[in-house]
């Protein structure tokens, strides 16, 4: 493995974090119009407010103008694995609802699903750059389902989908940091441990 | 003892003299000319359904000793309406600012106060200096799902009036215009002209949060705007402008991906890239004039109007430069 300051490993990461923007931004597109589908097909108010969904990782965040990139590549990590089982539970609890049926708002949540684990994917190979490597996921247990009534998991459904854009816009932003060239040595700034 | 006293445009106000019984002997003035008898009642000053122009200092005199008894300053205004307020973020993700005005003034000293609630977290908001009615906070967090709740509560000896607005962190988002926008010819390009500019200066990290741009350019004579979206750069070549034709060009920026587009740059003006005219001389001078880059909106140089042998002298030049401008322009109109 190529270590993190060779210069093949820097084109790599900056490829890896131009790719990752891209991807960021259509995931950005199509979470807005699957909300916009969502807000409408369960007859939703498009302003109502949400309080803090419990198990949903929540984009805001202090300081984030000191993380380094590990932190950043770790946070988003941990967030789109989270995202990935909450919008399978989503479509799981839709397919519930509705049968077989392949409604627009379900093709939609799996389509969002899919970019959610391909983005999640290609974080992996980002810290894959690092000596240390993503975090394994083995072991974790998904969190339990909230036992909600059905307007409730139209509520919760509805702060998951707005905390994954804010998530996508994050990313974006998270990318373009790592992407910096470094003010010095050849290594992007942030990607040792300490800040 | 001298004080003031803030009453309502329309109001009925009544003065006493100080401790003056009512049936004694008073003068009353304002700003020192005498006030008619009839607005008085005993001692009492009655000024009836009052408007600005009577505002002032009133004094109230013993008839006798003219002892000054009672002093006051009557400021007539109205209480205020509601003021009008906006909040806005042209240096995210530093923070934003909020700025505030009263509708209608009402005469007479006012006093804000701004709350700003980030669920349930309340943030201080730095007051400008007076008179500027703007503070400024900075982002704590950085997005956000919360809601950001600004209440601007405004405040005079009359009443009180108050506005809340609500909303997310990138609602707001609107950065300054681009600065230092500069367009030039570009040399033996009669279509071209380059447009450079600068990100608006406020702006806090171009390269982490990068601005995409919007220019819009029409020749002077023309009403319809050409537009061109640049996700990237800080420059842009217009390749289609028409020859000999003053240009006015402006950009506008916004972030890539949040917040809505600036107002438009400062305008500026420029005109592409012309072949010199040919020396004027007295003498006639039979030239065949090409041009490898003449545009195809130029005319021959020899019209039926300017023939080779045509009358000399700097007039009948003027006369066919002219003509070539008309046909020109109908060139140009005739795209």
């Amino acid at each position: 493995m190529a270590a993190a300051d060779s210069p093949s490993a820097a084109l790599r990461r900056r490829d890896l974090c131009s790719r990752g923007i891209r991807l960021a931004g259509k995931m950005r597109s199509d979470v807005i119009d699957l909300l916009d589908t969502y807000v409408e097909r369960q007859g939703l108010d498009a302003s109502a407010s949400v309080a803090a969904v419990e198990g949903v990782p929540v984009a805001a965040v202090e300081r984030w103008d000191e993380q380094t990139g590990t932190q950043r590549l770790l946070e988003n990590l941990a967030a789109y694995r989270a995202f990935r089982v909450l919008l399978a539970q989503m479509l799981e609890e839709h397919r519930e609802q509705l049968g077989e049926a392949d409604t627009a708002l379900g093709r939609a949540l799996a389509a969002v699903l899919l970019q959610v684990s391909a983005f999640a994917y290609h974080l992996e190979e980002l810290l894959q750059l690092e000596s240390r490597g993503p975090p394994s996921e083995e072991g974790s247990v998904p969190p339990p389902v909230p036992h909600l009534g059905l307007f409730e998991r139209k509520l919760r459904g509805l702060g998951v989908l707005r905390e994954l854009a804010q998530w996508a816009i994050r990313s974006t932003r998270d990318l373009r940091q790592l992407a910096k060239p470094s003010p010095g040595s050849s290594s992007a700034p942030g990607w040792t441990e300490s800040p | 003892d001298s004080h003031i006293q803030y009453e309502r445009v329309g109001a009925d106000v009544t003065m006493k003299c100080g401790s003056m019984d009512w049936d004694a002997a008073v003068t009353w003035t304002a700003n020192g000319t005498d006030i008619d008898e009839s607005h008085l009642n005993g001692s009492y000053l009655i000024l009836k359904n009052v408007d600005l122009t009577q505002s002032g200092q009133y004094s109230c005199y013993e008839g006798s000793s003219w002892h000054l008894k009672y002093q006051t300053y009557l400021r007539v205004g109205t209480p205020p309406k509601e003021p009008v307020l906006m909040c806005r973020s042209n240096n995210y993700p530093k923070g934003f600012y909020c700025s505030w005005h009263l509708p209608t003034p009402t005469y007479i000293p006012n006093s804000f106060n701004i709350s700003v609630i980030h669920g349930t977290k309340e943030m201080v908001c730095e007051k400008d200096v007076y008179p500027k009615n703007r503070c400024h906070i900075r982002y704590l967090q950085l997005f956000s799902t919360v809601k950001y709740k600004v209440t601007l509560t405004v405040t005079n000896a009359l009443g009180k009036n108050s506005t809340t607005l609500t909303f997310d962190e990138v609602a707001i988002v609107k950065p300054d215009p681009p600065e230092s926008v500069v367009a030039k010819p570009v040399p033996n390009n009669p279509r071209r002209l380059e447009v450079s500019w600068q990100n608006p200066s406020s702006w806090p990290d171009p390269e982490s949060f990068p601005l995409k741009f919007f220019l819009r350019y029409r020749p002077l004579i023309l009403d319809q705007w050409q537009h061109v979206e640049l996700s990237d750069g800080t420059s842009h070549t217009i390749t289609d402008a028409y020859a000999g034709k003053e240009y006015i060009i402006q950009v506008a920026a916004k972030d890539n991906d949040i917040g809505t587009w600036s107002d438009w740059s400062v305008a500026v003006h420029a005109t592409p890239w012309t072949e010199e005219p040919k020396h004027l001389t007295t003498e006639v001078q039979i030239t065949e004039t090409t041009s490898a880059s003449t545009s195809s909106f130029m005319p021959p140089p020899t019209t039926k109007i300017c023939d080779k042998g045509a009358v000399v002298g700097s007039g009948a030049v003027a006369v066919c430069w002219t003509a070539g401008l008309v046909l020109a322009a109908y060139g140009v109109l005739f795209i």
